[in-house]
């Protein structure tokens, strides 16, 4: 019981920052239709901000977080204006290879700025661990589900209770109406850019301390995020979170329960089931593609 | 004079190719082989992609699954990989029109993460399969290909049997690009609906369109595995899906000479760029993304805009 | 003799009905228009008869056979045919490849027969001289009528029109007019037209079909439905008008 305690603590945890990854995903997609096969990368990139802001710096962890999140803005704006704005009007075809191309780049950047080898980003509660029903947990297994709690929380304030959240909300049901309302377009079209880098950032943030910083570690966390969108709901965001959760206990639950080499296949598997089955997802929206 | 053009690509693929055969030293030649088997891959991929509009990240897995058939057949079954050729791009074949059924019915983004997802599944199904696929080890001691005494053991000899196999290649993606069935799937690719309208089966056309793909695809692995007479699962991961897609979208979707041109200098482009050292993928993202923006029809595009400016400053002259 | 019979065909999306208990029938070579104002269900009507949009209830009989299950490629084979509201051509395709590739439905044409076919098709309808231009650098009018010609290419036995002349100036119009006429004088082709330009419809029609809400409410020929009360009142006197502008 107490194994299954921590290994269910741990997939929460896990699942917490696909969520996240997911939820950045999601984001730009409702917003600006693009699906960004560079998610992945996003979350590698906060990692590192993280290497770079903790490690490299040695700034105290609250300011070198908010150093690493601020990175991850000034990027997804970057972004926004590099990549978005002269692929906006293009096929969908060639905004997904288009994002696949940005995702190579961010990869083999981070490769000349941090090499291969891997490093350590060590968490603030690092060695603290919590024991819940006789499982030892570490505390920032717990800290990753309790504030991914708290951001899906105030993501849901953002978008329901603020101007600027009922605007992007806008923009992503029709920029045209958006525009005729008399809604910048294009500056809340950059901040949901933004505002996913920043959340792709703090799942990487998360996520360091429990993986290694790998600069390779962007791809799977990009297909997961894409598992979990999907078995969700492409487009929704209780989707993403539900997805994430899912493919984060599968992974660990799948690993130690069912066969550790096979764990992944486990994620596509049911991936490609609802894509066949329920391609709308567990909490299907609509499904449309934009031109 | 428009029936020649499948003779044309098939000529010109073995001039040039014969002609560097004989000039070019080992090393180079190594890579031109590589460049031949990506080809043919390639013009594999442009049926699904370049006519039917499939966005398919998963072209690796079937290069892998025709791969890892002649292995296996030729290794732990001792068949001639003669045989093993034929069987292994029936096999991958009929998977294709398998998945095809159910995978088709997605489009867009859909269609390109479940592909994806297969080429994931593919590469984790191959490196945990041990006792068949030896895992991460792979599979060596893959027989080379003769003929009674004649043997493509060496980079050359090789080259001379993909060349041909290329030059056949080509010639039949010609043929069939200027066919109703290419005009079929290019019509499926433009618009669906009003593909129905002109009486087209569109899901027929599709899964047509993919299972060539995939055949092509079979065998080129079929060759990549005789040529290098070694398979491991990292020669088949998604990552060289993306690179097909990336060849075929720098050389220009589409068309076949696009299939061959960015094969080759996608192949070539990392020797050329030697000196970029541990930058050359970050340049390569770059350079793609630099072509989808200012160069969307990819180089055979580029020089048919030229061709055309050229013939629109003639007329302008004459007139 | 009856080509096309649709009986009782009802489409519901949601609490909307679009169509309810339409009755239709085409006989060979006739020439029909089907009318109403917008969101009337004419589309939606095209849309069930060619097989994109499943109807809730109804059958679609075609040259004797129930199709009302049939995906569109097979109805398109047995002998129908249609166009677009807007005009639906392969972008990448030249004109001559859209054509040839309605006139290959055949499969025992041989690719000169198909070329041969379509340049016929196209010199017919006046486009021969652009049959090797990309579709993207025709005009408006243009692209519309080598959509026709791409129809046309299929043979059917019954064309379906939805607004052909929408976006056409005065003259294409005419010209548009004049190529039905010669076409049908030529061969037994019937005709369901979908159409606002009341001078067009009053002019070609044998019979007009009056749709509004999704319900039939009125048929007959053109004189007849043009003094139908329940149509003037619905209808005609309003589509006259935006005809005339």
């Amino acid at each position: 019981m107490a194994d299954f305690i921590q290994l269910f603590i741990n997939g929460l945890a896990l699942g917490s920052v696909y969520a996240l990854a997911a939820i950045g995903f999601v984001i730009v997609y409702s917003a600006t239709g693009v699906v960004n096969f560079a998610a992945g990368q996003f979350v590698m990139f906060g990692t590192f901000a993280g290497v770079a802001m903790l490690a490299n710096a040695g700034l105290p962890w609250p300011v070198g977080y908010a150093a690493a999140l601020l990175a991850m803005a000034a990027f997804g704006a970057l972004f926004f204006i590099v990549v978005y704005l002269p692929l906006r009007t293009s096929p969908v075809v060639t905004v997904i290879i288009g994002t696949v191309a940005v995702g190579i780049v961010m990869q083999n950047a981070a490769l000349l700025g941090f090499g291969s080898w891997p490093f350590r980003l060590v968490s603030p509660l690092e060695g603290i661990t919590i024991d819940i029903g006789g499982a030892a947990i570490s505390a920032h297994a717990a800290m990753v589900v309790v504030v991914t709690g708290l951001l899906v929380g105030l993501i849901w304030l953002l978008f329901y209770r603020t101007a600027l959240g009922i605007g992007m909300r806008a923009v992503a049901q029709d920029v045209e109406a958006a525009r005729l309302m008399g809604l910048n377009v294009n500056r809340l079209l950059a901040l949901s850019w933004m505002l996913a880098a920043v959340l792709a950032g703090i799942a990487g943030l998360l996520l360091g301390p429990m993986w290694f910083a790998d600069v390779n570690m962007g791809d799977p966390i990009a297909l997961k995020a894409f598992a979990a969108t999907i078995i969700g709901g492409f487009g929704s965001l209780p989707g993403a979170i539900a997805g994430g959760l899912f493919v984060g206990l599968t992974e660990l639950l799948g690993a130690s329960y069912l066969s550790s080499a096979y764990k992944d296949l486990i994620a596509f598997a049911v991936m490609i089931l609802f894509l066949l089955v329920r391609p709308q997802g567990v909490f299907g929206e609509r499904i449309q593609d934009r031109g | 004079m428009r029936r020649y053009h499948s003779l044309l690509a098939a000529v010109a693929i073995l001039a040039l190719g014969g002609l560097l055969s004989l000039v070019l030293a080992d090393y180079r030649l190594r890579l031109l082989n590589v460049s031949v088997i990506s080809a043919i891959a390639v013009i594999g991929f442009n049926f699904a992609f370049g006519l039917a509009g499939l966005i398919s990240l998963g072209h690796a897995a079937f290069v892998g699954l025709g791969a890892y058939t002649l292995a296996i057949l030729s290794t732990a079954f001792g068949w001639s990989p003669w045989l093993a050729i034929p069987v292994a791009i029936l096999v991958t074949t009929l998977f294709a029109g398998l998945i095809g059924y159910p995978l088709l019915r997605l489009r867009g983004h859909y269609l390109a993460l479940a592909t994806l997802g297969l080429n994931v599944s593919f590469t984790i199904v191959v490196t945990n399969w041990i006792s068949l696929t030896g895992g991460t080890n792979g599979i060596s001691g893959i027989p080379e290909l003769r003929l009674g005494a004649f043997a493509f053991n060496d980079e050359r000899r090789f080259l001379w049997l993909g060349l041909v196999l290329l030059a056949l290649c080509a010639a039949f993606a010609v043929t069939l690009q200027r066919s109703r069935y290419g005009r079929a799937m290019m019509a499926v690719r433009d618009d669906e609906t009003a593909a129905r309208m002109t009486g087209i089966d569109v899901t027929r056309v599709k899964i047509t369109a993919l299972c060539l793909s995939a055949a092509f695809a079979a065998l080129s692995g079929t060759l990549f595995a005789t040529h290098v007479r070694f398979v491991a699962p990292e020669d088949f991961n998604y990552a060289h899906s993306i690179i097909y897609l990336a060849m075929l979208i720098v050389g220009g979707e589409g068309a076949v000479a696009g299939a061959v041109i960015g094969a080759a200098l996608l192949t070539f482009l990392p020797e050329w760029l030697r000196f970029l050292g541990d930058a050359y993928l970050a340049f390569f993202g770059l350079m793609l993304l630099a072509i989808l923006i200012f160069l969307p029809t990819g180089l055979v595009g580029l020089a048919a805009q030229l061709r055309r400016l050229g013939g629109h400053r003639e007329a302008e002259t004459t007139s | 003799m009856t080509l096309l019979h649709a009986t009782a065909i009802s489409k519901r999306y949601g609490g909307l009905m679009a169509l309810s208990e339409v009755d239709f029938r085409v006989a060979p070579g006739e020439f029909v228009a089907v009318i109403g104002p917008n969101g009337a269900g004419k589309s939606t009507f095209l849309n069930v008869l060619t097989g994109l949009t499943p109807p809730s209830a109804g059958r679609v009989l075609f040259d004797g056979r129930d199709v009302t299950r049939a995906p569109t490629h097979r109805r398109i084979r047995a002998g129908l045919g249609r166009t677009f509201q807007h005009g639906r051509l392969f972008a990448r395709l030249s004109v001559l490849e859209n054509v040839m590739t309605g006139a290959a439905i055949r499969t025992d044409r041989t690719e000169s027969q198909l070329r041969a076919l379509s340049l016929g098709m196209l010199d017919r309808m006046g486009l021969v001289g652009e049959a090797h231009r990309a579709v993207g650098s025709l005009s408006y009018g243009q692209r519309r009528m080598v959509e026709l010609c791409r129809a046309l290419a299929c043979g059917p036995k019954l064309l379906l029109l939805d607004e052909p002349a929408a976006g056409l100036n005065l003259g294409e119009v005419e010209q548009l007019m004049a190529r039905l006429t010669a076409l049908r004088a030529e061969q037994e082709l019937a005709v369901v037209l979908i159409e606002h330009n009341m001078g067009m419809v009053m002019r070609l029609a044998q019979r007009i079909l009056v749709l509004n809400f999704g319900c039939r409410i009125a048929e007959g020929s053109p004189a007849e439905v043009q003094s139908d009360p329940a149509v003037l009142s619905a209808y005609l006197g309003e589509g006259y008008g935006n005809a005339q502008h």
